[in-house]
């Protein structure tokens, strides 16, 4: 499903959640889901997968292979959970840089890592993951952690994240992804599009931003659909673990 | 297997020796000092590899790791369990095998070893100085009173299988009867031996025989 791009029309768009709308006012659309929700989203995140998204983010670190030294640039790094522990892991001779395209998410991010005694080997930036301002070859390791469903163009990010990546270096996506049971399948959809909006109504008063969050897992690419999308863009060694029966995977994939 | 069952057992085990390593801060430094350093710790049965880190928040277990190892033990799970329990560095005959440095394994056992949790701070922390206390004092007698019994237990149980049941025999006639195996054994090397000695002397003969012939 490659960019979900649609001609209507003369106009280029694509999917905001279940809705159509124009290519150029998707960041403008996801930018407010973000601004809304920033203040709570770890809340929201413990609430939403019961503490759940916290294994997914430590599997997703054990399989990043990150260790003393290495460069590590954790796009869509919201609140900084991936780069706290990144941190403690590149040391000081490291770099880590936790970009969003959010300024609430990274204001959020920064102000916690800050708090949790995290400088030194850390930057932070504002940043497009269709048009990653580094050098070519730079990170040993990228994470893009449920930030890939929200951006436009899947494809022109991943190629940017490849030509930033080191040769050797990988890329790991962490994403909500389709269960792998008919019945399980069933109590999610259940759970995303009565409940989710329900709690995000009671925790931040935004009923519309979690039932863009749920219509949005649904629109994002299945299992296969990433995998082929990584070897598209020039990934080698792709391959993805499903976690949870498959209501999130983990793909990953290497720059040769 | 769904990878978030490891995932979640090791994240609950970690949890757990943390928060009890917090309350035993020499242990915890201790632990800071060793780091960098990996122990892999390779499970043959179930098939099961775990990762241990020992970091300044006390230890990280990962099922996954890529960096270069410092220690790996392999055995069965009873086998690796006793060799936690023991004090022994000499791993002959524990069914467990080492790679890497032994100097970082006896230090991590050196720490087992000594580690000092204050039961009585940690409760003190959640219920207050009086039931924190009082609560210690429990756990302490309970721990005393539990050791003493295993003791018991393993005493009696020993001597209903050796006197009661006589299904096993009793330390002295298993030390006579090893005696009696030691002196058979030793008994039959020497009959070997003189034997050998005597076939050889009579090879020496036939030879001087022969040659006695030929002249």
């Amino acid at each position: 499903m490659s960019n979900e791009r649609a001609p209507m029309s003369e106009q280029k768009t694509t999917h905001f959640g279940f809705e159509q709308v124009a290519v150029e006012k998707k960041a403008e659309r996801v930018a407010g889901v973000f601004h809304s929700v920033a203040a709570k989203y770890d809340v929201m995140n413990d609430l939403m997968s019961a503490g759940i998204h916290r294994l997914w983010k430590r599997f997703t670190i054990e399989a990043s292979g990150v260790r003393a030294g290495h460069k590590v640039l954790d796009i869509a790094g919201g609140t900084g959970d991936l780069s706290y522990q990144f941190a403690k892991l590149v040391g000081k001779d490291g770099q880590v840089i936790l970009a969003d395209i959010n300024s609430s998410m990274l204001n959020v991010g920064r102000d916690r890592l800050i708090d949790r005694g995290v400088a030194g080997n850390i930057q932070f930036a504002q940043t497009d993951a269709q048009y990653l301002p580094f050098p070519d070859n730079t990170f040993d390791c990228i994470t893009i952690a449920f930030g890939l469903r929200n951006v436009t163009d899947k494809d022109l990010a991943l190629r940017s994240m490849l030509r930033v990546l080191k040769p050797g270096g990988r890329l790991l996506v962490l994403e909500f992804s389709k269960p792998q049971h008919t019945a399980l399948e069933k109590v999610y959809d259940t759970y995303s599009f009565k409940l989710l909006p329900l709690i995000g109504k009671l925790v931040t008063n935004d009923a519309d931003s979690y039932r863009y969050l749920a219509e949005s897992i649904r629109m994002h690419p299945d299992q296969e659909t990433l995998k082929d999308m990584m070897k598209s863009a020039g990934f080698v060694n792709t391959e993805f673990t499903n976690m949870t029966g498959g209501n999130v995977a983990l793909h990953k994939g290497f720059k040769s | 297997m769904d990878p978030m069952l490891s995932t979640a057992a090791l994240a609950s085990a970690e949890k757990i020796i943390n928060t009890a390593l917090a309350y035993d801060p020499a242990s915890r430094i201790a632990l800071a000092e060793l780091s960098p350093q990996v122990l892999a710790v390779h499970i043959s049965s179930p098939d099961v590899k775990i990762f241990v880190m020992p970091s300044v928040d006390g230890i990280e277990l990962h099922s996954h790791y890529e960096g270069d190892i410092t220690t790996q033990l392999e055995g069965t799970l009873p086998a690796l369990l006793s060799l936690i329990k023991s004090e022994r560095l000499n791993l002959k005959d524990s069914g467990v095998q080492l790679f890497g440095s032994t100097s970082f394994l006896a230090e991590l056992q050196k720490i087992l070893k000594n580690l000092d949790i204050d039961w009585e701070e940690m409760l003190s922390q959640v219920f207050g100085d009086v039931i924190g206390h009082q609560g210690a004092e429990l756990i302490r007698s309970k721990m005393s009173w539990t050791k003493d019994r295993v003791s018991n237990i393993q005493r009696l149980t020993s001597e209903f299988l050796t006197e009661e049941l006589r299904v096993l025999p009793s330390a002295p006639e298993l030390n006579f009867f090893n005696a009696q195996v030691d002196e058979l054994k030793l008994g039959a090397d020497r009959v070997t031996a003189r034997i050998e000695q005597i076939l050889a002397r009579i090879e020496r003969q036939n030879a001087q025989q022969q040659a006695a012939q030929q002249e």
